[in-house]
């Protein structure tokens, strides 16, 4: 196989440049190799625009058709790659079981089973998850080892073996972006076990932080967060609101850091104070429960200073903006219900795309999308969500597929009908063409000029015309007339002679050459009965083996339709279910949200109630 | 007075400190969004159930393609009469490639437009089969035509002719985009992929 160009591919590295190893994909590349086979470099095609789906098709249909033998181990490996990149976890997982049992680099397996563990934890498969990190023996790149050690312990944590998270996390080495999240953890860890004053260190250390980062900024604000809350839950409000106010005023964090900072003053009777961050809450968005408790907040603070028909006229607000924003979940959560939702959060989403690395990443306009914003954070609608768009690139594949296979069904049958309806004239001809009978001419041809070169004969080569001449002199010659012993007869006969021998000559001067000719020509006819010979036998075979074409065509047809009915029966039937799980998902938030509003509103109005009665009892007393 | 402190402190405590998944930065922001707004954390047990689901369906899917494909492949292109063209590129940096059309015999067979991804994927080492045909055994004249933009991002429209005799057994041609360091322009072959 000659040279091709080189691809930046190897079998250590040819899954590292997939998407799938992207973190570490600069590091792995190595020695280039070529792609020796036409149909695994089709593979690389769909791969590198990361259309997993088509990519692992093709890369089946090549191993099946043993197209890619050049590149068996690597196209193994990028089969795995492939499954995992697409989502495919469990099929993946098999591959890497068997590929890594073998002789694989330590590092490349190790990566491996790094991400399925990683896979495998945001899908719900702790257990699994535990495993991969198990089967980790050597050292991870530093990025990853961080990134390993966090996923150890959040898998920690998540099964409540707070002790071992600490033990994993307390000793962190380094100070990178990874540092700050371990030591967040850490704090988590401790105050879930009970150590909270040594959480409130580590918290605090955290909420100092000076940094530029996005994400660390937000996790600054998330530990200050924290902390502030646990120091009003103490009783220590004077230490709560430096904290607190620590927290950006525009990040994510901001609303519950106002609410709290409004708190620490209200506990410690400064309502005039805890007015300032409260009355800030009242103008943002009212789907945060913190703005919406400020709306009780403010004229619970204005009672306090006495102010009491503001309060009440505060309380009605309120009341009136739960019952508005209540009304407006209502309407979302039957929007959601008639199913129109998703088909809304998928709009964007080009067929195409598949793989595990897509995301929603903007909900579309509408009434409900605003409610759901914090459900798109979470990993396990995310994952659904995921789930739920493979599954309609599935039905439309199957979907184009039972088209197509109704294509090829239509077509074959009129090929076949073609078929049937020229079989008896093919027949007829076929056996009217005696192929033999000529066979056997060419033969006699091949004797007759043997014969004629033999004995010379140039006459036997004359045209036509020529031998028409020929026997036209011939008859004169015999002419009784030219017999007569006369000067004019013998004049005649000399003519004659002479005409016959310019004849005579002529096709002994051309003989050779028409020899050849006409030995050309039978060679030729010889060539072109070969040839009719062996199509005949092509022919005799088809009609032999078509039917039997037709018939193989016609079960595979036959097999291939139940298959895609039954896929596509199953397939629907999983769509539903994975829309009834995301609409639950979605409709348990709304739900959530409307619970509160409701408690609020009682709240709200119980409160108004008794401004009400002290009024009438300050208006009786007055009288 | 009541006391309308309705947001419960220790429920605030205890969402802030959510563990940070051991995900990248961004799928860390998006935890924390999450946790910072209050969405619990729903059925693993359900949403695993539904994936095992999906893992079995995309298997049996996956291998139902596989014998579509080749289903398809047979019917429509036997292997006997069977020609298959890919186009491949090498390095690149003096074509951008835009299109290329394709001509059997004189008669137009196919005419394909390459999007921005599908040219980079080509330079990454892909290859694309951008046509397949049935032909008769016997001779036959391929004509590919290129059209992009070459050196100096000007318009380039480049032919490449091959004769090539189509036997018994399925036949790839290779056309294929190469950068002639010598001239500083694009090279244009057409040759059989062994």
């Amino acid at each position: 196989m000659r040279d091709r160009r080189p691809i930046l591919v190897a079998l250590c590295r040819l899954a590292a440049t997939a998407v799938l190893w992207q973190p570490v994909a600069a590091e792995t590349l190595t020695a280039p190799v070529v792609v020796q086979d036409a149909h695994y470099g089709e593979v690389l095609f769909y791969f590198y625009q990361e259309e997993y789906f088509p990519a692992i098709v093709r890369t089946l249909v090549a191993r099946e058709q043993q197209l890619i033998d050049h590149h068996d181990a690597e196209s193994e490996l990028l089969l795995g790659g492939l499954y995992l990149s697409y989502g495919h976890h469990l099929r993946a997982a098999e591959i890497f079981e068997r590929l890594l049992a073998g002789n694989v680099e330590p590092q490349v397996r190790d990566r491996t089973w790094f991400f399925l563990a990683k896979i495998w934890n945001q899908r719900g498969y702790p257990e699994k998850s535990q495993e991969a990190l198990d089967s980790i023996q050597g050292d991870l790149p530093e990025a990853l080892a961080a990134e390993r050690q966090l996923l150890q312990a959040q898998i920690h944590i998540d099964s409540g073996q707070y002790d071992k998270a600490i033990a994993l996390l307390v000793d962190w080495q380094g100070r990178n972006e990874w540092a700050s999240y371990a030591q967040f953890n850490l704090g988590v860890a401790m105050v879930r076990s009970g150590r909270v004053s040594e959480a409130e260190l580590i918290l605090d250390a955290l909420g100092k932080q000076k940094t530029r980062s996005k994400e660390l900024n937000a996790l600054r604000d998330k530990a200050n967060l924290a902390l502030g809350y646990a120091f009003l839950q103490d009783g220590q409000p004077e230490s709560a609101k430096p904290v607190l106010q620590r927290v950006r005023l525009a990040g994510p964090f901001s609303n519950k850091a106002l609410l709290g900072a409004g708190w620490a003053d209200a506990e410690r009777g400064d309502y005039r104070n805890a007015l300032v961050p409260w009355l800030e809450l009242r103008d943002r968005n009212l789907l945060d429960s913190a703005v919406q408790e400020s709306l009780l907040a403010v004229p619970y603070a204005m009672a306090k200073l006495d102010s009491i028909s503001h309060a009440a006229d505060h309380y009605l607000h309120a009341i009136d903006a739960f019952d508005a924003e209540g009304q407006r979940i209502d309407q979302a959560i039957a929007r959601i219900e008639q199913g129109e939702l998703l088909d809304e959060f998928l709009a964007h989403d080009p067929d195409g795309a598949t793989g595990w690395y897509w995301k929603l990443d903007t909900l579309p306009d509408g009434t409900e999308s605003r409610y759901l914003y914090h459900l798109m954070a979470a990993h396990e609608f995310q994952e659904a969500l995921k789930n739920y768009r493979d599954l309609r690139y599935l039905a439309r594949n199957l979907d184009r597929w039972r088209q197509n296979l109704e294509v090829f069904q239509d077509m074959l049958e009129t090929r076949e009908l073609a078929y049937y309806h020229r079989l008896p004239r093919i027949k007829a001809s076929l056996a009217n063409a005696d192929v033999e009978k000529l066979v056997t001419q060419k033969l006699d041809f091949d004797a007759q000029l043997n014969n004629i070169e033999r004995s010379s004969d140039s006459l036997a080569l004359a045209s036509r015309a020529e031998a028409a001449l020929w026997r036209e002199i011939a008859a004169l010659e015999t002419t009784p007339a030219l017999a007569a012993a006369i000067p004019e007869a013998g004049k005649a006969r000399n003519k004659i002679a002479l005409l016959k021998g310019v004849l005579q000559w002529q096709l002994d001067a051309s003989f050779k050459e028409r020899l050849w000719t006409i030995r050309r020509d039978v060679r030729l006819s010889g060539e072109a009965l070969v040839e009719t010979q062996r199509a005949r036998r092509n022919i005799d075979k088809s009609m032999q083996t078509e039917p039997q074409t037709f018939g193989r065509f016609n079960a595979r047809i036959a097999g291939l339709a139940p298959r895609i009915e039954s896929l596509q029966t199953r397939v629907d039937a999983s769509v539903a279910r994975q829309r009834a799980f995301l609409q639950s998902l979605a409709v348990e938030e709304l739900r959530a949200q409307q619970g509160r509003l409701a408690t609020y509103t009682v709240q709200a109005r119980f409160a108004l109630a008794a401004i009400y009665d002290l009024s009438s009892t300050v208006g009786e007393a007055s009288q | 007075m009541l006391n309308l402190r309705t947001i419960e402190w220790a429920a605030v405590i205890c969402l802030a400190l959510t563990a940070i998944p051991a995900a990248n930065a961004e799928d860390s922001a998006a935890a924390m969004a999450s946790v910072a707004t209050g969405t619990n954390e729903v059925a693993p047990g359900k949403l695993r159930s539904l994936d095992e689901d999906v893992q079995s369906l995309k298997d049996e899917v996956l291998a139902l393609n596989r014998d579509l494909f080749l289903l398809e492949e047979e019917l429509l292109f036997p292997a006997n009469s069977q020609v298959a063209f890919f186009i491949s590129m090498d390095v690149g940096e003096f074509f951008d490639l835009d299109s290329v059309s394709l001509k059997i015999d004189g008669k137009d067979v196919a005419n394909y437009l390459y999007t921005e991804r599908e040219a980079g994927a080509l330079l990454r080492g892909g290859v694309h089969r951008v046509h397949m045909d049935n032909l008769k055994v016997g001779d036959h004249e391929l004509v590919a035509v290129f059209i992009g933009q070459g050196p100096h991002v000007r318009d380039y429209r480049r032919g490449a002719t091959m004769s090539f005799n189509k036997g018994i057994g399925a036949k790839y041609l290779e056309l294929k985009i190469t950068d002639k360091a010598s001239k500083q322009q694009p090279e244009f072959v057409i040759q059989e992929w062994e």
